[in-house]
């Protein structure tokens, strides 16, 4: 089954290099979330819950 | 202490986008259902040169994709992106502008196809004046957008917004790319790339196009809409940041496994697949932290119809991008492709995911912004077991259909012989089930129709709130260092703008340029020629007609394909392909070795009354192409602009074409007349007749 994927004809290069670049690129993405502070990561969040107006509270409420 | 500042956020253009988006859904449905029909019932073509089914799928697929998805989505961002920026769009002018041109693109997108003015690349088929406009009004669209992003009022820019940006980039992208084209006149061009290039560029934007305008967007909507909806935030907001960017980074491989064991080079497609296999984890985080979002709130999906609806949508998008990498395994894909399996994929997709969600969004925003409440809770309840039975009637069949068909395809004889020779047996086999997916259409049409009585009636009840006054404290100079680099990233719109465009642009460029740039990608053919300008003129009306939206040019390496069709297409075939016609679909049967199969005779009647050559077939009638006459005028500037993109005619052979033509043509004409059927040579059923008997010929030679 994964002869498709694995006898390329010498084309394994660009393969290669393309999971190289992803598994990089994911594991820079990786460190960056575990650096992240908690206090942002929950104010950012919440910010589609911060903008609502009284007036469109009280609609929602009403609604419900 | 900070400043409040007040400010309106402007309702009426998310109104204005709403009822365009429900305006053009009930359109593109209709159309759609029409399209469904023509498929068991060949009257619905009506006979008629601008309702047949090659002409109007394409309306079909652009009035749903860029009309309804296109007005949903300048719906969703106008709305979401105003009140997690906290600042009012940046300009109104260019909001009105945005919003009326994109539908003077739609009218004369729907005016233009029924006309069979189309570049048939699938989803991108408008021609090149109507191009540039799209891309003006993107641009308008683009720059409101940063404008906005750029005045306001919240530092960072949330989820929804780096989604926003994302389709933004890659949109224009990847229309510009895929739109490069030689004008002929002012509604016809020519792509200035051929066959496997073609192919490679039209599906790296056929497949982006799904990625960048039904998901991305969407998925920006469903992080600002779902957390209201549900009134709480969003699951993992972390999540959220490695969901964005390996979905943007790996959807933009994945164009290549719509072209499996096509003569695409090995390489790309095996990108494709592996892309596509990988596709999986980004998109199911999607999904996951959406539904999580419900958790500790289920409750109200009971009662909330606009959750139903949300929750479903979520489920397709589910499937669907399980479904997705599993046809773009080879072994699936040999079965599935170019079967009724791809059209049941995309419409789990569009009517699931996007429709669904855009439901869902216009029943909860519509009251809000008129201030009152939904007219009729139940009928919106009603409307979600309509459209979810709708989409199951419309998927299972197809699903169903998509297995017999492709398996009649394959079977040989215990003796070795195909066991349905004959293409138009395995499309009668399934009519019933295209019944079935007319009925599903309709069943979700029914609940769309419902829902826009439901809303307009809110409507009448409530008072639009145009502007809707909101306050929030200025922005003030940032003065501490932020230690996290995404944190700084969300309030450095141009930058995440640019880190955006790097990461979708890698995918392209890695399996583009060595297709383009190393000549051992597509092994050239010296029997291969130009076609000559009788057959290039048959071939534009091959493209007028839309023929490529149910036959395909490319036969594949399999058994049960050279045993029906003739040799396996070869990349070298296609140089001279401006544009490649491989199509995605086989409604009917492969043509690319359709030359010289048959007499010209038997063209003529077939294209006449597709019945007398083949009883019971679904094709229309092209009875126009009888008494049409062949633009022979245009033919020096058509092959003039082909010389520009690289199709080597010489001088002499574009002086001389017209002659050459009528030469040709008369041939034809004549050996008609020898099967007591008189025609003039100037009609375009001898352009048509021309093109199909040189389709696949070369290699013979």
């Amino acid at each position: 089954m994964f002869k498709q994927i694995t006898s390329l004809g010498g084309n394994e290069w660009y393969l290669i290099t393309s999971l190289w670049i992803f598994l990089v690129f994911f594991i820079v993405v990786g460190i960056m979330l575990y650096t992240m502070r908690k206090e942002h990561v929950d104010y950012m969040g919440n910010i589609p819950l911060n903008d609502e107006n009284q007036e469109e509270e009280k609609a929602k409420e009403d609604n419900e | 202490m900070m400043q409040l500042e007040q400010f309106n956020y402007d309702n009426k253009i998310v109104r204005d986008f709403g009822i365009a988006t429900i305006v053009w859904g009930l359109v593109g449905m209709s159309v759609g259902l029409l399209i469904a029909l023509q498929l068991v019932w060949p009257v619905f073509n009506f006979e008629l040169q601008y309702t047949t089914f090659g002409r109007i799928r394409p309306v079909h697929t652009n009035a749903v994709i860029f009309a309804f998805v296109g007005n949903a989505i300048f719906m969703g961002v106008y709305y979401s992106m105003q009140r997690v920026l906290k600042t009012r769009m940046f300009s109104d002018a260019l909001s009105k502008i945005h919003f009326w041109g994109w539908q003077i693109i739609i009218l004369a997108a729907a005016i233009t196809l029924p006309l069979g003015f189309t570049s048939s690349h699938e989803y991108a088929e408008l021609e090149w004046p109507i191009d540039i406009a799209v891309v003006l009004i993107w641009v308008v669209f683009g720059i409101n957008m940063f404008g906005t992003i750029v005045k306001r009022r919240e530092r960072h820019m949330y989820v929804a917004v780096w989604f926003y940006i994302a389709t933004f980039v890659t949109i224009a992208v990847l229309y510009i790319v895929n739109s490069f084209q030689i004008p002929v006149s002012a509604f016809k061009s020519y792509y200035i790339y051929a066959g496997v290039q073609d192919a490679l560029v039209q599906w790296w934007y056929g497949h982006n196009a799904v990625a960048f305008f039904l998901t991305t967007p969407f998925l920006g909507m469903m992080y600002y809409f779902l957390p209201k909806m549900a009134n709480r935030p969003i699951y993992s907001y972390k999540l959220s940041i490695l969901h964005f960017w390996s979905l943007i980074f790996i959807y933009i491989w994945a164009g290549p496994h719509h072209l499996l064991y096509t003569s695409l080079p090995d390489w790309v497609q095996s990108l494709g697949v592996v892309f596509s296999i990988m596709l999986i984890a980004p998109s199911w985080g999607g999904m996951i932290n959406g539904l999580l979002t419900l958790r500790g709130a289920w409750d109200k999906v009971r009662t909330d119809p606009t959750l139903k609806f949300m929750v479903v949508a979520l489920t397709a998008y589910g499937m669907a991008t399980f479904e997705g990498p599993m046809l773009s395994l080879k072994q699936v894909n040999a079965i599935a492709h170019f079967t009724d399996w791809i059209v049941a994929h995309v419409h789990v997709g569009a009517l699931g995911w996007n429709g669904f969600m855009t439901f869902a969004i216009l029943y909860w925003l519509i009251p809000r912004i008129y201030k009152t409440k939904l007219y009729s809770v139940k009928w919106a309840s009603i409307h979600f077991w309509v459209g979810t039975l709708g989409i199951l009637f419309y998927a299972i069949p197809m699903y169903w259909a998509a297995v017999v068909q492709g398996l009649m395809w394959k079977e040989f004889t215990p003796e070795g012989t195909l066991a349905y020779p004959n293409f138009l047996a395995t499309t009668l086999e399934i009519l019933p089930m295209h019944m079935m997916r007319a009925v599903g259409g309709a069943l979700y049409l029914a609940g769309v129709i419902l829902m826009t009585v439901n809303l307009v009636k809110t409507m009448r009840k409530g008072t639009l709130q145009a502007n809707e006054p909101a306050e929030a404290p200025a922005l003030e100079p940032l003065k501490v260092i932020e230690r996290s680099k995404h944190r700084r990233l969300e309030r450095k719109p141009a930058l995440f703008m640019v880190i955006s465009l790097i990461v979708i642009l890698i995918g392209g460029i890695v399996e583009m340029m060595p297709t383009f740039m190393i000549s051992s990608n597509v092994p050239t053919i010296a029997s291969v020629k130009p076609y000559t300008a009788l057959e290039l003129q048959g071939r534009d009306l091959y493209i007028k007609e839309g023929c490529v939206n149910c036959h395909t040019q490319t036969v594949r390496p399999f058994r049960s394909e050279t045993a029906r069709y003739g040799e396996y297409s070869k990349a070298g075939e296609f140089v001279y392909d401006h544009p490649f016609l491989w199509g995605s679909k086989r409604t009917g049967p492969d043509l690319h070795r359709i030359g010289g199969k048959y007499p010209n005779k038997w063209h003529f009647d077939h294209m006449l009354d597709p019945t007398i050559t083949s009883p019971g077939s679904i094709m229309p009638a092209y009875p126009w192409l009888m008494t049409q006459t062949i633009d022979i005028a245009s033919t020096k500037s058509k092959m003039n602009a082909l010389r520009i993109v690289g199709v080597p005619y010489t001088d002499e052979e574009v002086n001389s074409s017209e002659e050459d033509l009528k030469r040709q043509a008369q041939a034809i004409a004549d050996d008609l007349a020898t099967q007591g059927t008189t025609i003039r040579p100037d009609a375009e059923i001898i352009a048509m007749i021309a093109y199909l008997q040189r389709l696949g010929t070369d290699i013979k030679n």
